[in-house]
């Protein structure tokens, strides 16, 4: 299976004596929603930085789609990977539609002007999120949820085949975080996209993900579907904290829960 | 979270028929306004061969002048605005139009290749402009981010220092041209328009105007931050500096006709945004006609009032102080209450 998104033997460090990346492969292919997991500092986000171009990492290579992405220019890399941030924000008091539009950037022509078949795109990306009755309202006038479905609807205006996501729930309640996590599994399987979450939540990530990476001490720990990285012994050595796993109600992989400390 | 009526949103989304639309309305009210400012005035004019008549002739040159400074004021600083995501931002408040000014009398004093004014005039203006964006940008720069506070202060402390090389400047000019000095300085326009330096500014602030345009999308995605901006497509540190050069332009060409003229380009964006939402297509295209509007109908204002004063002419920089001051005191209390609510 050809992957979207590849990374062979990522590195990346601020300080040469202080690596945070120490050679990382990870795949993802299309049709695949992968939470990208691991304690603070362990490298998660400095790997999704890296995945993103936002980051130059210090050895190895990201391919998308094949070509190295390094490589491709600005506008090339913006139809091929789209990224959500933690926190929804906008200096001005753009609507939502006007945010949304914004994804159509690396698509139009010397002038920058919209035409009907980007606002078509536009239309359908509002449709698939949910956020069309959101479109005249400014991200101040919007929950958090629904500003983060806003966001998400920008990204896939991008046409991309890959979706980075940082901490896309983190500050949601527990019905927007249920809305935002169906959303994405849609995107993922429908569209079909490759994508990737970075989230601190096991079990929220547990609940969504097709597979979860774990990332510590810049490498990765562990990567597989959600019952084959759920281990205590596994868990236990990355985060350095005892757990146990208890049956989920229902159905789906166990929940973690962490023995505090007496 | 139910419907509550949204900030009042009448213009939709900028598409090319829509904004063609806008650009064709706001450029025939402009030319409209044109040409009916060039038949005001104290001095009365032939009816009926309007346009041979020299005091036609000279009002239209200094109405053109004073449009060509409005729009290259105003679009600096919409461009400046949406680079550092700060509706503070202003040509004349952060010290780049007194860096201008600095150029443009250094140039004058300098006086040696008289037959160059032309370009002579706007070149000087531009380095000083530039100087000014770049002592300011570096001084308020923390951590790769601007504070619209601390640039602020930066441009308080770049003015103080600027208005001292003017003085310096003003000590040293020939007495047979202090008082043009002084009005200069204040913001006016010459009597007499040289029509060269009119051309070569004029030219230069539908350029500036022309390249911030086609930045506007970019500007906007530079709205949802840095990282989202790149991820995007925008090359943000290219586009950072382009539109510190494009405004340092648009702004030394304002200043080589008009002098440093203040808050033009701090009022037109606020006003044109307030009308149409925040969307930099229509803010940048829109802004340009603006300040051509504002300036023509000060300048008007100005040489009409200004004999009933006793003071003959006015110089158009004092009235958009007077204008402005208030206009930016009321911006500041509002974040002010925006931060604490």
């Amino acid at each position: 299976m050809n992957a979207a998104i590849s990374a062979r033997g990522l590195a990346f460090a601020y300080r040469p004596a202080e690596p945070v990346l120490r050679g990382v492969d990870l795949d993802a292919r299309a049709g695949e929603l992968v939470c990208i997991l691991g304690p603070n500092g362990g490298g998660k986000t400095t790997l999704l930085r890296c995945l993103l171009g936002l980051a130059a990492p210090s050895g190895g290579t990201v391919t998308i789609d094949g070509r190295p992405l390094a490589g491709l220019r600005a506008r090339e890399r913006a139809r091929r990977l789209a990224y959500v941030p933690q926190t929804p924000g906008s200096a001005f008091a753009f609507s939502a539609r006007e945010i949304v539009l914004m994804g159509r950037l690396s698509h139009l022509g010397a002038l920058g002007l919209a035409g009907a078949q980007d606002l078509e795109i536009v239309r359908a990306a509002m449709e698939m999120t949910g956020t069309e009755a959101l479109a005249g309202r400014t991200l101040d006038e919007l929950s958090g949820g629904e500003a983060q479905r806003v966001m998400i609807a920008r990204a896939l205006a991008q046409q991309p085949t890959i979706l980075l996501l940082d901490e896309p729930t983190s500050h949601l309640d527990l019905r927007q975080q249920g809305s935002v996590t169906s959303m994405l599994r849609r995107v993922a399987h429908d569209w079909p996209m490759a994508v990737l979450c970075v989230s601190h939540d096991l079990n929220v990530a547990a609940a969504f993900a097709d597979r979860l990476v774990l990332v510590a001490g810049g490498r990765i720990a562990a990567d597989g579907p959600p019952a084959d990285v759920l281990r205590p012994d596994l868990l236990r050595e990355v985060y350095g904290i005892d757990v146990d796993l208890v049956p989920r109600p229902g159905s789906g992989p166990p929940l973690v829960v962490a023995r505090v400390p007496a | 979270m139910d419907s509550a009526p949204s900030s009042a949103r009448t213009a939709g989304l900028p598409t090319a028929g829509r904004l063609a639309v806008e650009a064709l309305a706001a450029a025939a009210l402009t030319a409209a306004l044109f040409a009916l400012c060039t038949r005001v005035g104290p001095l009365s004019i032939d009816g009926g061969r309007w346009w041979s008549d020299p005091v036609w002739m000279l009002r239209a040159m200094r109405l053109a002048a004073a449009a060509a400074a409005g729009a290259g004021l105003a679009v600096a600083g919409a461009a400046i605005q949406g680079l550092l995501r700060n509706p503070l931002g202003d040509p004349y408040v952060l010290g780049i139009a007194s860096g201008a000014g600095v150029g443009v009398r250094a140039g004058l004093a300098l006086g040696a290749w008289a037959g160059w004014i032309a370009w002579r005039t706007p070149a000087f203006a531009f380095v000083g402009a530039l100087v000014a964006a770049a002592s300011v940008h570096a001084v308020a720069r923390r951590r790769g981010r601007v504070d619209p506070f601390s640039l602020i202060l930066a441009g308080v402390i770049v003015n103080i220092l600027n208005g001292a090389l003017i003085m310096a400047l003003y000590l040293a000019t020939d007495p047979l041209r202090v008082d043009e000095f002084a009005r200069w300085a204040m913001g006016e326009l010459p009597e007499a328009v040289d029509p060269s330096l009119l051309a070569v500014c004029g030219g230069l602030v539908l350029g500036a105007w022309a390249a911030a345009f086609r930045r506007a999308g970019a500007l906007n995605a530079l709205g949802l931050g840095d990282d989202v901006a790149r991820s995007l497509g925008v090359p943000v540190g290219a586009l950072r500096v382009e539109i510190f050069v494009g405004s340092a332009l648009a702004t030394a060409a304002a200043v080589a006709l008009a002098g440093p003229v203040s808050f033009v380009g701090l009022m037109v964006p606020h006003v044109v945004r307030l009308a149409t939402g925040p969307d930099h297509r229509r803010v940048l295209l829109l802004s340009g006609f603006g300040g051509a509007v504002l300036m023509i109908a000060a300048e008007t204002l100005c040489r009409g009032i200004g004999p009933h004063l006793g003071a003959g002419r006015l110089p158009v920089g004092l009235l958009t102080a007077l204008l402005g001051a208030p206009f930016f005191i009321a911006l500041l209390r509002r974040r002010f209450a925006e931060e604490d609510a």
